[in-house]
Formats: structure tokens, sequence, C-alpha cells
């Protein structure tokens, strides 16, 4: 059964829609920041969206505040998405669209200020007493309730590939015969949780994030809402590009640190091209994991060294938005159809000098060129990987 | 509609560290007090650090796999829990709610959804995919479905956990658990050659349905307990076991449509259908 991906949007600090973001990728201005996210004194770099504290949610959606559930109604608000879902609803049924969201840390922003306001008997004081949002599943319940969705709902965290394998779970749904359409996508915001865990790890950068770059010394953490729909290719006859594969896998090597010659990473990737029927010289440009971690950047050159010809073009585009976690699949995968829409390959901002020990090239400015077929990566702490791979629709 | 075969079962909680265990109290009434995860033999090494959550779910599906006789590498996970380790989101959250925040390194990669996947990975060189899903109060009849799906569709055994935790106070506004629980499900297709131990009929419906009554006995530990849900399934396929039970679903009607039927909400609207078709072989 052919997947088509009728429509899709992003937000993230490089733009909030996809104009926006265009912009930013073809102008190759970064929308990382210095450190200003309140109560957070760590020297580092952020992906903030500016007016995500400035959103309002909806009277019928109040009961779901959170940091998290702005950014998400700000992203569903961008390119005319609801407008397009509204329209597929009323051809469909809502009991015909499932949501299948990715997280990494759901709605824990609001927990953390809750915690800091905990009453003398260790309870939550009134306004945050939200059972629909401290929760894991907040991301999801939210996109249902937004939308009118009525088909099966699940937030799926698998750290920061969780939004790519919801592409996996939606393709599934729908080869089934469960549901018609999905609307899928992943939510993660900034949050306290994150920064200072992360900065247990050593793993921030005190400067904006350089991928592949021999100086690369640590990610810069954003935040981004990306949704898509997926539907069965014969109900959305005017879509231009369909998800041709997917791949998942484990390491089987370490909580934090990738495998060290790539395994898991090669074997999602495998799946995937499997899956598409594809051979791995028929992929023009990877959408790359890159964190600008010193382990994963090197480990994913000895991956793509494993899998690929340097006819494959292979960047990271995380120096414009930082690691989104959670939302970095979602948001890669729509950065990689809108590389396909336009004919423009970003290449990786802030990488100058690539690291001589890497075994792939890295493409390191934007190249105009058309693609056919396109993959890109995602991988989690947990060892968690998964691999997307997808295709130009013909006329 | 599918029809799979449930090859393996595990289980652990307090007061019932095994499937024989869990089967001799709802036949007896026998239940242990105040059993510790310590306890388990989960592959130690990796695991010696892990947090409770991890060490659940490692020893139930450890359990599965052993009861199938499945090789662990070999078996794609759902892993599945509506808050994910609250004792770990509590101590962020605490930890981040006062200067200086000092957060453990430790502590906040095992706070990931997926940690026990991660370390079920490790413990098991096991390379095959692995999720963590939530759905909040309907998180173990969700993960039932999607585990069912990737058996089917992928056609390969699908290694299904459902689990809670006990619930820190500040978060019994979202999971009032009391007890932690956690189970597992060896899902696989049927194929001529294979025996499970009980083959289940699963559907969706649009219909509104309640929760199926837990046993009169659990009701205290697991009313409030999301990963505990799946319990009434749990104690048909325990009871069947057991002559006892045979009486029992002999008396429920047995027909030709499947001997045991239950249903579990997945939303408002949708509703999870399962029938136990057939019976189970010798254990």
């Amino acid at each position: 059964m052919r997947l088509a991906i009728s429509s899709y949007t992003a937000t993230s600090a490089a733009g909030i829609g996809l104009s926006a973001m265009a912009n930013s990728i073809a102008s190759r201005s970064s929308g990382l920041r210095p450190n200003d996210l309140p109560e957070c004194d760590l020297l580092t770099w952020i992906g903030r969206v500016p007016s995500v504290e400035d959103t309002c949610l909806p009277h019928h959606l109040e009961h779901l505040q959170s940091r998290n559930n702005q950014l998400a109604w700000l992203g569903l608000q961008q390119d005319g998405f609801l407008d397009t879902l509204n329209q597929l609803i009323e051809r469909l049924g809502a009991d015909r669209i499932g949501v299948v969201m990715g997280t990494s840390t759901s709605s824990i922003g609001r927990t953390e200020e809750a915690y800091a306001r905990l009453e003398q008997s260790a309870l939550m004081p009134e306004a945050y007493r939200q059972p629909e949002v401290h929760n894991l599943h907040s991301p999801g319940l939210f996109v249902a309730q937004a939308t009118g969705l009525k088909g099966p709902s699940m937030t799926i965290s698998t750290a920061c590939s969780s939004s790519a394998k919801v592409f996996a779970s939606a393709a599934r749904w729908i080869q089934h015969g469960l549901v018609d359409a999905v609307l899928l996508g992943g939510v993660d915001s900034l949050c306290l949780s994150i920064l200072y865990g992360f900065n247990s790890l050593e793993l921030i950068s005190p400067d904006p994030c350089r991928p592949f770059d021999v100086r690369r010394n640590g990610i810069s953490i954003g935040e981004a809402a990306g949704f898509a729909v997926i539907t069965r290719a014969d109900l959305a006859p005017e879509s231009k590009f369909e998800l041709l594969g997917y791949g998942e896998s484990s390491d089987a090597y370490h909580m934090s640190h990738p495998h060290p010659e790539g395994k898991g990473a090669v074997l999602a990737i495998d799946r995937a091209l499997k899956r598409a029927q594809l051979s791995a010289q028929a992929i023009d440009y990877i959408n790359l994991h890159g964190t600008a971690s010193r382990a994963n950047d090197l480990v994913e050159t000895y991956a793509l060294a494993q899998c690929f010809t340097d006819r494959t073009l292979a960047s990271s585009t995380k120096g414009w938005m930082g690691h989104t976690l959670g939302a970095a699949g979602i948001l890669e995968a729509i950065i990689t159809l809108q590389a396909m829409a336009n004919d423009l390959v970003p290449g990786t901002l802030n990488c100058d000098v690539p690291d001589p020990e890497f075994r792939f090239p890295i493409l390191q400015s934007n190249v105009v060129q058309s693609i056919q077929y396109a993959m890109t990566n995602s991988f989690g702490f947990g060892g968690n990987n998964a691999t997307l791979v997808f295709g130009r629709i013909h006329d | 509609m599918i029809e799979l075969g449930v090859f393996g079962l595990g289980i652990w909680s307090p007061g019932f560290s095994n499937w024989q265990q869990f089967s001799t109290g709802l036949s007896k009434g026998d239940w242990l007090s105040g059993g510790s995860i310590q306890a388990v033999q989960a592959p130690i090494g990796e695991l010696r650090r892990a947090p409770q959550s991890v060490k659940m779910a490692v020893e139930v599906m450890r359990q599965a796999c052993e009861m199938a006789s499945a090789n662990p590498a070999d078996v794609a996970v759902v892993f599945s829990s509506s808050m994910g380790d609250m004792q770990i989101s509590d101590y962020l959250c605490h930890t981040l709610s006062k200067t200086p925040r000092l957060v453990s390194p430790t502590r906040f990669h095992n706070s990931v959804h997926n940690a026990p996947t991660g370390y079920w990975s490790i413990a098991t060189q096991s390379y095959a995919p692995a999720s963590a899903i939530s759905a909040y109060s309907h998180t173990a009849p969700m993960a039932f479905l999607e585990a069912a799906i990737q058996a089917f569709e992928e056609d390969r055994q699908v290694l299904l956990v459902t689990q809670e935790g006990s619930a820190v106070p500040a978060l019994r506004v979202s999971c009032p658990s009391n007890q932690p629980f956690s189970s597992a499900f060896l899902l696989a297709p049927l194929d001529a050659s294979s025996s499970p131990k009980a083959i289940i009929r699963l559907s969706v419906a649009r219909e509104s349905v309640d929760w199926p009554e837990l046993p009169r006995e659990l009701q205290q530990d697991f009313l409030g307990n999301p990963g505990a849900r799946l319990l009434p399934l749990l104690s048909v396929l325990a009871l069947n076991e057991s002559q006892e039970g045979r009486s029992t679903h002999n008396e429920t009607g047995s027909n030709s449509e499947g001997w045991a039927h239950l249903e579990f909400p997945l939303s408002s609207n949708l509703c999870l259908k399962l029938s136990l078709i057939s019976e189970p072989g010798p254990s």
C-alpha cells in the first residue's frame, strides 16, 4: 500500500511555519540564541521559539495549559494545516483518523513549575492539578482535543527517535486498516529537566552547536512542533511525497552513548532501504541526526561509510534550531520534504572544518539539486534508532 | 480483525513475583506479602544500577520469553506506561525546584521512557525494534493494540509490557496508583507449527464501554494503576489453567465464537474487543 504525506507544518527556532523556515535555511541564518530561558542560569545557546509563552490556548483547551501544549497549538496554526485537516475530517470522518505523537519530555516543564510551588501537603496547587497534562500522553491528548480527531491516539516516547518512529506506527495502522489516515507529529519544549540533565552529562555546548565540525563541543537544546498527515495514497491524489520506508533498531550497547561502530544505525538504515525496496545508491540526500556531540557525529559517519557512496549528499540541520529531541524526527522529516519541494539541499550550518576522523563527506554549503529519494536518521538514548525514506510522487 | 497467539506471559507485583504465584493467588487466595524486585532473576551486571521500573519490566520480559522458549534477541518490544518512572520524575522536579540544580547524570539518562527497552536490548544483545508508548489512562489496551498490529503487519514476535509504579504524592493527580505492577505478553502470528498458550481474536469497535472489573481481591491494590488494566485478561488466562477455571469459563458461556470475551475502552468512543478462541495447550 502506498502512503502519501498529504500535508505538513513545522515550527522551531528556525521559523514559525514552513516559509519562515525555508527563508532561514536559504539565507543560512540560525535561530539559536544565548540561553535566556527564565530560571535557567546555564551558559549555553538554545533554540527557543520566541512567541510560545505568549500563545493563548482557546478556552476549551485551557485545562491543558503547558509550554509544550502552547508550542503544539502555535504549530497547529501554521500553513493552513488545520483547515486542510478539517477538509479531510469531513471526507473520512473524525474516527477514521488516528493520532500518533512523539515526545521526549511531554509537559514535564509544567510539572517542574508545579513542584516549585508544592503545598505543605506535597500536593500541587489548584491551578496545576491538571490530570491530562502531567503524563507522557499530554501531546496526544492535546492534539486530539484541539483537532477533534476521534481515532485511536497514542504518544511514542523513545527519547530523540520518538517522532521518527511515529511514521512507522502510523504506517502499520493504515496498512492494517485500523484507520485511513493519521495525524502524526512531535512536540518537545525547553524545560529545566532537559537543560540541566544534558548539562549533567556534559553534553551541552557553551557555543552555538557545530555539527560535524572538528571543534564541535556539544549540543544546543531546541524546541519544536511538527505535524504531518499520512494517508492511503488513493485518498490524497494531490500529494507530492510518499513514505517509502522506515527502519527501527536498538543498539544493544549503552544508555547514553552510541554503538562505537554504528551497528544499530546501520541496521535502521538497512531496514528502511529494504522496506523501500531501494538500493543505498538511489538515495540522493540524507538529513543526519548530527547533534554536534563528539560521539554521535563521528559514529554516524562510520555508519554512513558502511552503507553509502559519496554520491549521496549528507548534512545536519541542527545548526539552525538546535537538537529538538523528541520533535527532531518529525522536524527533520519535514526539512527533508521541503528540500525535495524546493530543490534546495541544506548544508550543515556552523560546520566550517569537518573532522578529519570522519569516514564520510559532510555537505557544508547549501546546494541546488533535485531530489528523488531522501532519508532522515534519528537516534535516541537507550540506543533507540529510526530511519525514514521518502520519495517524490510522479504525476 | 487479528488472530494472534499468546506464547508467553510474565507478571510481577509485590504480591506475586511470577505467573505461577499469580495463578495460585487467584485460585487459592494465597498471595505473597511484600515481595521485593531486588529478588528478580533478570540478567544482572548492566541492571545493577537500574531503577526499579527497569528491573520490573526486564523481569516480566524475561519470564514471558522463558515461557515461550523465545530468544529474547529475536523479539520486538513495545513497552508501555502512562506516566513513565514517577520516582525519577519526582526526583528531577524536586531537585530542579531548588538551587544548586545538581542532577544525577545516571538518573537523567534513566528518565527516558524507553529506559526499560534500552537496558533489555543491552542485557539480551538485541538489535530488534523497541518502542515505548503512553495513552494516559488507556495505555494498556492501546499498547496491546499497537503490539498486536506490529506482530501482525511485521509478521514477527512482539513482546508487550504494560506497567506502572506506585504514585508519588504530587503525581497522584494524574495517576492514583497504589502498588507497582508489571505484565508482559509475548504475541506472535499463528502458523501451523506453533503451539500458543492461548489464541486471541482482537478487533476495534466504535463503542463506548466501561472498564471490565478487576478480580475483587486485587481491586484495592490495582484499581488506580493504568498498567494493571489488563488484569481481567490475565486472570482469565490464569484461571483457565486450573480445573476451577475451566468450570468458570464454561459457566460464562463457551461457544464457537470463543470461550471468553473482554472489552476494554481505548477512548471515550472506541473499544478493544478481545475473544479467546480456543483452549490453551498444556503448559
